[in-house]
C-alpha cells in the first residue's frame, strides 16, 4: 500500500467508525426507550397507583374514551375521594407519572454532570441563545408532545401510538427542509418501510375502530401533534447538539421537561379539576404509597428511579445518535422503540412483575421488528455500494 | 467564559484551519482543566459540526508516526451560525 492509498484507507476508516458508533448509540437510545417506558408503566403497578388506575379501568366498559364520564380518584386509605372527568384524571395521572420520571431524570443527568466536570458549562450553556433552543425543544418534546399523546390515547385509542411514531417520518423533512440534512428516494423509501412496520407493531389493538367518530378523527389530529412535537425535537435538538455537548443538552432537557410538567403543568391540571390542595398529598403518595414486600422493584420510587435513568440516557443518545447520522437514520433507529417498549413491556411486566399474557408479543409484532431493521437499513446503506465493493473485491 | 464546545467552534468564525491538535493547542491555556478537555471528544465535537453542515473537511495528511490529521474550516453558513447563536 502506498502513502496515498495509506492515507485515504485512514480517512476511509475514521469516518466509518463514527458513522457505526452513530448507529450504535442511535440504537441503544431505542433499547433504553423500551427500558424506560416497561419501567414507567411497572410503576403503576404499585402503592397508590393500584387505586389510582384500577378506578379507570374498572370503568373502561363504561366508556373510557369518553372524555365526559366521571371517575373518582382515591387512595387506599380513603382519606380522599376526588371525582374528575376521565379526560382530567388520565392527563393527571400521565402527567404525573412523566413529570416524577423527567424530575428524577434531571436528577440522575446533574448527577452524570457533575461526575464528567460538565456542571459548569451547563450553567453556561443554560443562559445561552443555543441553551434557550434546548429548553424550547424539551418544552415542545416533553409537556406538549406528551400531554398530546395522552389525550390522542384516550380520544382515539391505541391506534396513537404508531400515529405519534411517524416522528422520524417528520424529524427527517424538518432535517431536510431546515438544516439541509441529506434525505434521498432510498432514505425515503427506508422511512416508510420503519412506518409499516410501525402500524404492524401496533395492529394487535386495531379492534373496534370508530372510523367515522369525530371524537376518533380528533384523536387522530391530535395524535399527529405528538408525532410533530417530537419530530422537530429530534431534528432541532440533535442539530443543537453539535452546538452544545450531548451531555449538557439533556440535562437542559430533563431539568426543563421534569420541572416544567412536576412543578407547572401537574398543579395547573389540579386548579382545572377543582382540587390544587390535593397536589402535595398525590405527588407524595405516587412515591411513598404502601410497599409491598415481594422482591426490590415492589417500591414506586425504585422503579421511577430505574425508568428516569433510562429516560435520560436514552434521550442523551437520541440527540447523540441523531447528530452523528442525521436526523433520518438516527430516528428511524430511535424509532424501534415502537417494538422495544413492548418487547421489555413482555420482559419487566409480564414476565418480572406477572402481568401474563397481556404482554406477551404476538408474531406479527416479531415480524415487525425485523421489517424495521430492513428499513434502518436502507436508510443508512446504499444496497448498490456493496455491490461496488464486490466488484473492486 | 464560554462552555468548551461553544469554544470549540468559535476558533472557526473567522475562517482558520485546524485540526484537532490545533484547537488543543490554541484552548489549552484556558480549558486544560476540564475534565472533559479530550483528544477524543474534541475530535467527534469537529466531526459532528461536519455531519451537521457548520464546518467542511479541507485537508487531511499522515504525520510521521502515522497518524491521520484532518483539517477543518467553516463555511458560510457554519460561520455565520457560529457567529449569530455563540455569542
Amino acid at each position: 500500500m502506498n502513502d496515498s492509498q495509506q492515507l485515504a484507507e485512514a480517512r476511509r476508516a475514521r469516518t466509518s467508525s463514527f458513522f457505526k458508533k452513530g448507529v450504535l448509540i442511535a440504537i441503544a437510545s431505542g433499547i433504553l426507550y423500551g427500558v424506560y417506558g416497561s419501567f414507567l408503566t411497572g410503576a403503576t403497578f404499585w402503592g397508590e397507583w393500584i387505586p389510582w388506575y384500577g378506578y379507570l379501568e374498572g370503568a373502561q366498559g363504561a366508556g373510557w374514551y369518553d372524555a365526559g364520564t366521571s371517575a373518582i380518584i382515591t387512595n387506599t386509605l380513603g382519606t380522599y375521594a376526588m371525582p374528575m372527568s376521565f379526560l382530567m384524571a388520565v392527563l393527571i395521572l400521565g402527567a404525573l407519572g412523566s413529570g416524577l420520571n423527567d424530575f428524577f431524570s434531571a436528577i440522575w443527568m446533574l448527577i452524570k454532570a457533575a461526575i464528567q466536570g460538565r456542571l459548569a458549562d451547563f450553567g453556561r450553556c443554560f443562559k445561552s441563545k443555543p441553551g434557550l433552543v434546548m429548553i424550547v425543544c424539551a418544552l415542545i418534546g416533553g409537556p406538549i408532545a406528551s400531554t398530546a399523546f395522552l389525550i390522542a390515547l384516550i380520544m382515539a385509542g391505541p391506534i396513537a401510538t404508531p400515529i405519534s411514531a411517524l416522528c422520524p417520518a417528520i424529524g427527517a423533512i424538518i432535517g431536510r427542509i431546515i438544516f439541509k440534512q441529506e434525505l434521498n428516494f432510498r432514505m425515503a423509501c427506508g422511512i416508510v418501510v420503519c412506518v409499516i412496520a410501525t402500524f404492524m407493531i401496533g395492529s394487535t389493538a386495531f379492534t373496534g375502530l370508530e372510523l367515522t367518530d369525530p371524537m376518533f378523527l380528533a384523536g387522530l389530529a391530535v395524535a399527529l401533534i405528538s408525532a410533530l412535537g417530537w419530530g422537530i425535537e429530534g431534528a432541532v435538538a440533535g442539530f443543537g447538539t453539535s452546538v452544545i455537548d450531548y451531555n449538557i443538552s439533556i440535562t437542559i432537557r430533563q431539568v426543563t421537561s421534569g420541572v416544567v410538567t412536576l412543578f407547572i403543568l401537574v398543579p395547573v391540571l389540579f386548579l382545572f379539576a377543582g382540587n390544587v390542595g390535593l397536589y402535595p398529598t398525590m405527588v407524595i403518595d405516587a412515591l411513598t404509597g404502601p410497599l409491598f414486600t415481594d422482591g426490590v422493584l415492589s417500591s414506586p420510587l425504585i422503579i421511577l428511579l430505574i425508568s428516569g435513568l433510562a429516560a435520560g440516557l436514552s434521550f442523551a443518545f437520541w440527540y447523540k445518535g441523531n447528530s452523528m447520522c442525521g436526523a433520518a437514520l438516527g430516528m428511524a433507529c430511535n424509532g424501534m422503540f415502537s417494538f422495544w417498549v413492548p418487547f421489555f413491556s413482555f420482559l419487566v411486566l409480564g414476565l418480572y412483575m406477572g402481568g401474563g399474557e397481556a404482554y406477551f408479543l404476538a408474531p406479527i409484532q416479531w415480524a415487525a421488528a425485523i421489517v424495521m431493521v430492513i428499513g434502518i437499513f436502507l436508510i443508512a446503506v446504499n444496497p448498490l455500494d456493496w455491490f461496488k465493493k464486490d466488484k473492486e473485491a | 467564559m464560554l462552555p468548551l464546545n461553544y469554544a470549540i467552534l468559535k476558533l472557526f468564525e473567522n475562517g482558520d484551519e485546524y485540526d484537532v491538535q490545533g484547537v488543543e493547542a490554541e484552548l489549552k491555556g484556558d480549558y486544560s482543566s476540564f475534565r472533559a478537555f479530550k483528544s477524543k471528544a474534541i475530535n467527534e465535537s469537529l466531526m459532528s459540526a461536519e455531519k451537521n453542515g457548520l464546518l467542511d473537511e479541507v485537508r487531511y495528511e499522515l504525520d510521521d508516526k502515522q497518524e491521520l490529521h484532518v483539517y477543518y474550516k467553516a463555511n458560510e453558513y457554519g460561520a455565520d451560525m457560529i457567529k449569530s447563536y455563540i455569542k
